[in-house]
């Protein structure tokens, strides 16, 4: 559709920009909070230029500790974070290309059953069992520990039943033509199967890497610890210190920083990312 | 020395759909062998038999004396062109071609050897580093036939390997297709739709009509001698016209008005036919037949005309006849013909076999 209305066309970039300000002005605060000496926003107003205390925050933060109620350096949480993250997206993309592997290409009984079943833990999210997975996690003494962060996140419906589209795209010729060519079941899997799917692997990569760095719920019940504790969790905590006394200018240090991997994540992969959901070319 | 035997061969699914009766079959070394039908005739399904990819429920299938059925296809010393050629989109062309002789283990200077030969052969060089989606659909298909080449297999099995190419460029593979079998001497098993391509490709032709062999033999044979009104009318285009007659002592009825005089034992209904390159045309006097022109196709070579036979029941019945050069009869007007007796074909109306 092509117009040449000069109105209409101011009239859509001021919608344009308007939503660019209301989605980024909380960024900018957050920025300029990050800058900002201890003590600045009780004063009741918030500052919208820089500070003078921008450096000194962000190593303390960083280095020494989060804040009052939290004595670990930020580094910390950021690994614990990306551990967790990484565990979650690396083995739900493990498990989920695997069964869709074995849901489309091979023929056992029950086969159909078995996907269904599989379909129906989408109405299964960590939130509705979380009490009996906390149960099982603390039977097992996994309380307090990365694979009790990751385990029980891993298994993923919704992969599972985007790698099973995908992979009914593909040619049946094409998977005759490996078996005359003398390809198994492993090796089709790994010369022929991964590489083609590479694109949505790297989608799912995307989708999984935020879901799990933005998991809070899990986290905050399964560790005591502040050792494994996640940044986006602790941020919470670093909100809850005894009379109301939040060190806003640490806060928005940290909320930055567990902004920046899921934007990196997005910016980096955003080729691999649209192709994967969007292109159809097999 | 025979290469592929079938014998007794059929295919039954679980669901009790009987796709293949049973089909005998004899190939000797490095014969081209077609196997031709309309759709849905099985010819595809007996094709993947052959090559593994369909279980064979009844009969035995040989390969150099060795019964192959419950082998894997990689296992038979196959190779396969595919329709839509199914190349591996992320390898190089190059890859490709190799990919069946590494899971082989067979070694890399072979392997780029076979391949160097190969595409040199296809005219390939060029393109050996590409990906199949850099190439058109003639040099996708060259290089589908020469994955199939480099494992220098017993059999060849192309199904409907031209039938996404244009026109031209189908001409072009068709005759490619048949001097390379030349060269390589190779037994080919090639199924396709298109009698054209049947009737130019192969040594021995098999036509296929709902899971039965009508007819074995050679594209001339098929073509002189159809074995049954469906073989006929499949091979040759236009199609032979064939008529409802009655065969008496004065010889064969088409109508009240038409007769054709011939002496032959059976007596009853039969089903006559002349192929419409047959018909010749004359004058009122020797004619056999009169036909009333009801369209004209000129082909600038040939012509076909579209006309009906007047046989009095009141029911006209149409009738191709194809003449060489250029003709511009007025529609509507009639045209005497001659149907030379050495031409005819004579069916059984009720067994559809060549009497």
């Amino acid at each position: 559709m092509i117009e040449n209305r000069p109105w209409l066309k101011m009239f859509s970039h001021f919608i344009l920009v308007f939503g660019v300000l209301i989605i980024a002005l909380p960024v900018w605060v957050a920025l300029v909070g990050s800058t900002q000496p201890e003590g600045s926003f009780n004063s009741g107003s918030v500052p919208l230029w820089f500070g003078d205390h921008g450096v000194q925050n962000w190593a303390h933060v960083l280095f020494a500790e989060a804040g009052s109620t939290l004595q670990i350096p930020v580094w910390h949480l950021l690994l614990n974070s990306l551990i967790m993250a990484l565990g979650i997206t690396i083995g739900k993309i493990a498990i989920s290309i695997i069964s869709a592997y074995a849901i489309v290409f091979f023929r056992f009984p029950f086969r159909g059953a078995i996907f269904w079943v599989i379909f129906m833990t989408l109405m299964l999210p960590v939130e509705v069992r979380i009490v009996p997975t906390y149960q099982v996690i603390a039977n097992l003494n996994m309380l307090n520990s990365y694979s009790g962060l990751i385990l029980p996140l891993i298994a993923s419906a919704t992969a599972t039943f985007l790698f099973r589209q995908c992979f009914m795209s593909i040619p049946g010729e094409l998977v005759e033509a490996a078996r005359i060519d003398g390809a198994g079941p492993i090796r089709f899997f790994f010369d022929i199967l991964l590489p083609m799917s590479r694109t949505n692997i790297a989608a799912m990569f995307v989708i999984m890497f935020i879901y799990g760095w933005n998991q809070y719920l899990w986290p905050l019940i399964i560790t005591t610890d502040d050792t494994y504790y996640t940044l986006v969790m602790s941020i919470k905590s670093m909100l809850s210190v005894p009379d109301g006394d939040i060190q806003w200018n640490y806060v928005m240090v940290t909320t930055l920083l567990a902004m920046l991997p899921p934007v990196a994540v997005v910016v980096g992969m955003q080729k691999l990312f649209v192709k994967g959901l969007v292109d159809a070319e097999k | 020395m025979t290469d592929l035997v079938l014998k007794n061969i059929g295919k039954t699914y679980p669901n009790g759909y009987q796709a293949i009766p049973s089909i005998d079959l004899v190939i000797e070394e490095g014969e081209f062998i077609v196997l031709v039908g309309p759709s849905g005739c099985g010819k595809s399904t007996l094709l993947r038999m052959v090559a593994g990819l369909e279980t064979i429920t009844q009969g035995d299938l040989l390969i150099k004396g060795n019964r192959v059925n419950d082998k894997e296809p990689a296992d038979r010393d196959i190779a396969m062109v595919f329709q839509n050629y199914a190349l591996y989109p992320h390898m190089t062309v190059r890859a490709n071609m190799e990919y069946g002789l590494k899971n082989r283990g067979v070694p890399k200077e072979e392997r780029q050897a076979k391949v160097t030969d190969v595409a040199n052969m296809l005219g390939l060089d060029e393109l050996l580093d590409r990906r199949p989606g850099q190439l058109s659909g003639g040099q996708r298909q060259r290089v589908a036939m020469g994955r199939a080449m480099v494992r220098d297999p017993k059999v060849f099995l192309f199904d409907e390997p031209l039938s996404n190419l244009d026109a031209k460029l189908r001409v072009q593979m068709r005759v490619e297709i048949r001097q390379l079998q030349r060269k390589l001497a190779t037994t080919t098993l090639y199924v396709t739709h298109d009698q054209v391509e049947a009737m130019t490709l192969a040594d021995r032709l098999v036509v296929l009509n709902k899971g039965k062999a009508e007819q074995i033999g050679t594209p001339m044979e098929l073509y002189d001698k159809p074995a049954t009104t469906f073989v006929a009318e499949f091979i040759g285009s236009p199609s032979m016209n064939l008529f409802d007659a009655m065969m008496t002592e004065e010889g064969i009825v088409l109508s009240d008005k038409t007769r054709l005089p011939m002496s032959h034992a059976h007596r009853g209904s039969v089903i006559w036919g002349i192929r419409p390159e047959h018909l010749q045309q004359s004058d009122e006097a020797n004619a056999d037949f009169s036909l009333q022109v009801q369209a004209v196709e000129s082909l600038g070579a040939e012509t076909l005309i579209h006309g009906l036979l007047e046989d009095g029941s009141g029911q006209p019945k149409p009738m191709v006849i194809r003449l060489a050069g250029p003709h511009l009869p007025e529609i509507g007007s009639y045209m005497w013909l001659i149907a030379p007796a050495k031409h005819w074909h004579l069916f059984d109306a009720v067994t559809q076999q060549r009497l």
